[in-house]
């Protein structure tokens, strides 16, 4: 079929009439190679000048459109729409920006007509080798893996689970509960770890739609959004392992933290001196169902009459701070306090890291109770025979000794070990702390770099119970706007694609890909563009040796005619 | 639930970044989202810095994409100069009055040429810019603010004074200004409601001590923030009011701290943020820090604050109880923990102040019939196991309106509200 071009030149007002002359413009490229219409409109993005773009499209039967106008930026989608109300597909159409590139950079008149020439016949050029490209949706499965039974997966699963999306909750352990249910009080409102956990359990047995896996691992996770297949293996210790498949859309990963090992610095002695503790070790005495009943005592037996919490453990291994400990410290004042009412209680510290509204006064009250802070580093704790001693020595070089029976270590917090598991299996980047990486630090805290896998709660970095609920509700936010049962996943339309007579194989397309879109087909040796997860950034096609990989709407002769009657 | 309640509307206030991400993901899922927005422009006060910790992301740069799928977005229905004026109703089934201050310039017809601005007689401070330059009646609040339609400021005008001025009418080539535009009042029916007002600058001008104001030399750091913008009074130049550029700068963080009661979470590395920006502009300039506690929580900021103090930034742990003139610099007088008083010179000094509540948070929990924290900011239902609900069913919360925090959170929070929206699960 014989092409028909249109060419139309806005004059936005008088910001492009007024530096462009206009009528040479049209006099310039009426005559080129199949351009049928070449006109000109006052303002072809407001109404009239639609209503004018359209009826003209039909009228000339136009096969090819080219507008000369402002930024892609604001009306690109514009006159893309008009094209497809007057039955033109809208990638046989170019936009021109004769505005910002041109009228409004270029100070003199004569120069700003000849550049929006060569723009304009470059367009012109270039849509001749356009071709018709079409939308494509992909149905996707509504239904969610949750990773981790900790206060994030449940309070995820939670929220997730409906009766047209089921939820799966994965739990490693025997019992849903993560950490959260071995903390017999809670920041700032001193609430119970435990009853929280069973209250949210609860809640949870009562949803049809979600199924636990207690003592169940993800062992393979392949796919993308809104396709993913899972294995689970349950290995419960006293049945046969169990294997499971399903498919999903989408994966949270909530595998949580674990404590930096205070044996790795053996100056605070834990593990070789009595009455050293971990903050887990002193959450665990503190329980009913704990070592001591949920008694605060010695190694001998006796109360303690004076404790030590020492700050910052292995924050300066790790690097950063933990977020959590300098509040949850002050739990554990109140939880000394509230069992042996007159002990002693000093901290140890650098600096007080209490943000947000409700912190400060959690800890002047600590404070006000009659609790010592002590800003120094402390360098050894020593055993004896009348208990230890904590040798610190403060900012200004000043040394001093504290006697104490008990000390209570806060440690820096890491990522569970399971992270680097899912890491690789997912291929999500860890950071260099070995926390799950986000797709962007501020703008995209809980999607991870594979589109529809999801990191929350500590997985991702030290948070605190409201943060990591958040983080939960988040990724649910994310996932309920993107997959709605029964709704077609909209794909990228300028997708790359690979030809596989030209494929080397080399792979070079699969490590430049940022959005692990391309995959090597092992039998036939050449590399396979995943159009779901393709977002069209073009990487691959810049760096295939081959010319095998190629952007659809910015193929080499679509360029290479752009460029061509630009610089000619 | 009714199936009018899952796919009702849902009103969101503020279109700051908590705003900006809560309604795109609404959207996106199907929902019809109404934004509304005190001001003329969205992206709140992220846009007002020029980049952003800790990775120097240029923040207008960072967001513009979002701005522009906003925009761009049928679902979303955007409602500049627009207040919420009463609430009614419950979860579901909210109705709500909405009152929409004129703009006098037609959205339509109007491209955002800006011919309008240069005729306009009218030369007032610029809010937008910490006053710190001048703009006209009729304005845009900076460059790139969108979406890109200016205002008419009915209280500097001169045809609404009284007087018979047209000029930015007459340099309208879209008859885009219409000076009959009334205020209009809308009611909405929405199922649910997100409050993401954000926060606002403790006023420097309730403390003494710090000279603000009153010498020169002495910013607050929304100022600095201004100064280092590119689109700025200054386009980025750092000078002083004599025109050169500072020699040395201190940074006096902390400042209201005592007096709103809590800390404010993201000072600490927002000054870290200046001394990386002021160090890289300006090589030579000696910059100290008068901190209290350090605080950098989190997995990415202390490594962040090892590489400013290693580009030669001092830290010095002190109240400081007074900033001074004395001959061509300032004096910061200051008192160590352990009593020990000495005295700094600068050129430049920075006030880092606390954030609190918006302005019309009380008016706002008011109508909405939702509980503020002692602070000011408005309180969750459980501050543990529901931070982004309120005491209202239906009434969600995100980002600074909820607390001070940084911009990662405030996006989490934005899509938390999301996901307790979307939720069915009851």
């Amino acid at each position: 079929m014989a092409k028909r071009l249109g060419v139309y030149v806005c004059e936005c007002g008088t910001n492009i009439a007024d530096k462009v002359d206009i009528d040479k413009v049209l006099a310039a490229v009426s005559a080129l190679k199949d351009v049928e219409v070449a006109d000109r409109y006052k303002l072809l993005c407001s109404g009239d000048g639609q209503g004018y773009l359209k009826q003209s499209i039909t009228e000339n039967g136009l096969t090819h459109l080219v507008v000369a106008a402002c930024s892609p930026k604001q009306h690109e989608t514009t006159f893309m729409k008009v094209c497809e109300q007057a039955g033109l597909n809208p990638y046989l159409f170019q936009l021109v920006n004769i505005r910002e590139q041109c009228a409004w950079v270029t100070p003199d008149g004569e120069e700003a007509t000849d550049k929006a020439i060569r723009q304009i016949r470059a367009a012109i050029s270039r849509v001749h080798y356009h071709t018709a490209l079409e939308k494509k949706g992909m149905e996707c499965n509504p239904d969610v893996l949750v990773i981790g039974g900790g206060i994030a997966g449940i309070k995820a699963s939670q929220i997730l689970a409906a009766p047209d999306r089921k939820v799966y909750l994965v739990e490693k352990t025997a019992s849903l509960g993560g950490k959260t249910k071995r903390f017999s009080k809670l920041f700032v409102n001193m609430e119970s770890g435990p009853g929280l956990i069973a209250g949210e359990i609860e809640r949870l047995q009562k949803s049809k739609n979600i199924e636990v896996l207690t003592e169940s691992e993800a062992e393979q996770i392949l796919g993308f959004l809104g396709n993913f297949e899972v294995k689970v293996v349950s290995k419960a210790e006293d049945k046969e392992d169990k294997e499971q498949n399903f498919n999903v859309g989408a994966v949270v990963l909530a595998t949580g933290f674990e404590l930096f090992d205070a044996k790795g610095l053996p100056q605070y002695g834990y593990g070789t001196l009595d009455d050293v503790y971990t903050s887990l070790d002193f959450e665990e005495m503190n329980l009913a169902d704990g070592p001591t009943q949920g008694k605060v005592l010695l190694k001998n037996g006796q109360p303690p009459k004076s404790a030590a919490i020492i700050h910052c453990v292995g924050r300066a291994e790790k690097g950063y701070c933990s977020k959590v400990c300098c509040l949850y410290s002050f739990k554990f004042d109140r939880m000394l306090q509230s069992q042996l009412p007159g002990v002693k209680i000093a901290h140890f510290y650098s600096d007080l890291c209490i943000p947000g509204k409700a912190n400060q006064k959690f800890y002047e009250d600590t404070r006000e109770s009659g609790v010592e802070f002590v800003r120094s580093a402390v360098t050894e704790i020593a055993g004896g025979d009348k208990g230890l001693t904590v040798k610190y020595e403060t900012e200004t070089g000043a040394k001093g000794d504290l006697a104490v029976d008990m000390v209570i270590l806060l440690p820096a917090m890491e990522t569970s070990s399971d992270a680097r598991k899912f890491a690789e299996m997912l291929n999500i980047p860890q950071d260099d702390k070995g926390f799950l990486a986000e797709e962007h630090q501020l703008l995209s805290p809980v999607a991870s770099a594979v589109e529809g896998v999801f990191v929350i709660g500590c997985a991702r970095g030290p948070q605190s119970i409201a943060e990591s609920i958040v983080q939960a509700e988040a990724a649910a936010g994310k996932i309920l706007s993107a997959l709605v049962p029964g709704r077609k996943l909209e794909l990228e339309v300028k997708t790359s694609q690979i030809l596989e007579s030209f494929c080397t194989g080399c792979k070079t397309c699969i490590e430049v890909c940022p959005y692990g879109a391309i995959t090597f087909d092992e039998d036939r040796r050449i590399s396979v563009v995943n159009e779901v997860l393709c977002h069209g950034c073009g990487n691959c096609a810049a760096a295939c040796p081959s010319g095998a990989a190629r952007l659809k709407h910015f193929t080499f002769p679509q360029i290479y005619q752009e460029l061509k009657e630009v610089l000619r | 639930m009714t199936d009018k309640k899952e796919n009702a509307p849902v009103l969101v206030i503020g279109a700051g970044i908590a705003g900006i991400e809560a309604s795109l993901l609404l959207a996106n899922s199907g929902r019809k989202v109404y934004l509304i927005e005190k001001t003329s422009y969205i992206g709140g006060n992220v846009i007002k810095f020029e980049e952003v910790f800790p990775n120097m992301d240029c923040a207008t740069c960072m967001i513009a994409p979002k701005q522009q799928e906003l925009l761009a977005d049928e679902n979303i229905e955007l409602l500049t100069l627009s207040q919420v004026e009463a609430v009614s109703g419950a979860a579901g089934d909210f109705s709500v009055k909405i009152k929409q201050k004129a703009g006098y310039i037609d959205l339509v017809n109007c491209i955002g040429c800006s011919a309008c601005f240069d005729p306009c007689p009218v030369e007032v401070d610029n809010e937008f810019e910490e006053g710190l330059t001048k703009r006209k009646a009729v304005y845009i609040p900076c460059a790139g603010a969108l979406p890109n339609v200016p205002v008419i400021d009915t209280e500097n005008c001169l045809r609404f004074k009284g007087q018979d001025c047209q000029a930015c009418q007459e340099a309208c080539a879209f008859e885009a200004i219409d000076f009959n535009q009334q205020d209009k009042e809308l009611e909405l029916k929405v199922g649910a409601i997100v409050v993401a007002t954000g926060f606002s600058m403790f006023d420097i001008n309730k403390t003494s001590q710090y000279g603000y104001k009153k010498l020169g030399g002495v910013y607050s750091a929304m100022e600095i923030e201004r100064i280092c913008a590119s689109n700025g009074p200054t386009q980025g130049q750092i000078t002083l009011q004599s025109g050169e550029a500072p020699k040395s700068v201190a940074i006096i963080n902390c400042v209201g701290r005592e007096e709103k009661g809590y800390c404010s979470s993201v000072c600490c590395m927002a000054a870290l943020k200046l001394c990386h920006f002021l160090k890289n502009k300006l090589p030579e300039l000696k910059i100290t820090q008068f901190y209290s506690d350090l605080c950098i929580p989190g997995k990415a900021y202390q490594q962040f604050y090892q590489k400013v103090k290693e580009s030669g930034v001092d830290f010095i742990r002190a109240e400081v109880t007074g900033v001074s003139e004395s001959a061509k610099e300032l004096a910061v007088k200051y008192k160590t923990d352990e009593g020990k008083e000495n005295t700094l010179a600068a050129d430049m000094v920075i006030l880092n102040p606390a954030l609190e509540p918006g302005a019309d948070s009380a008016k706002l929990a008011g109508m909405l019939n939702i509980p503020q924290s002692r602070e000011g900011f408005f309180s969750e239902k459980e501050p543990d196991l529901t931070p982004v609900a309120t005491a209202q069913d239906g009434i969600f919360i995100a980002g600074c309106a909820q607390g001070p925090k940084d911009i990662a959170e405030t996006i989490a929070e934005a899509e938390a509200t999301a996901g307790r929206i979307l939720s069915r699960s009851g």
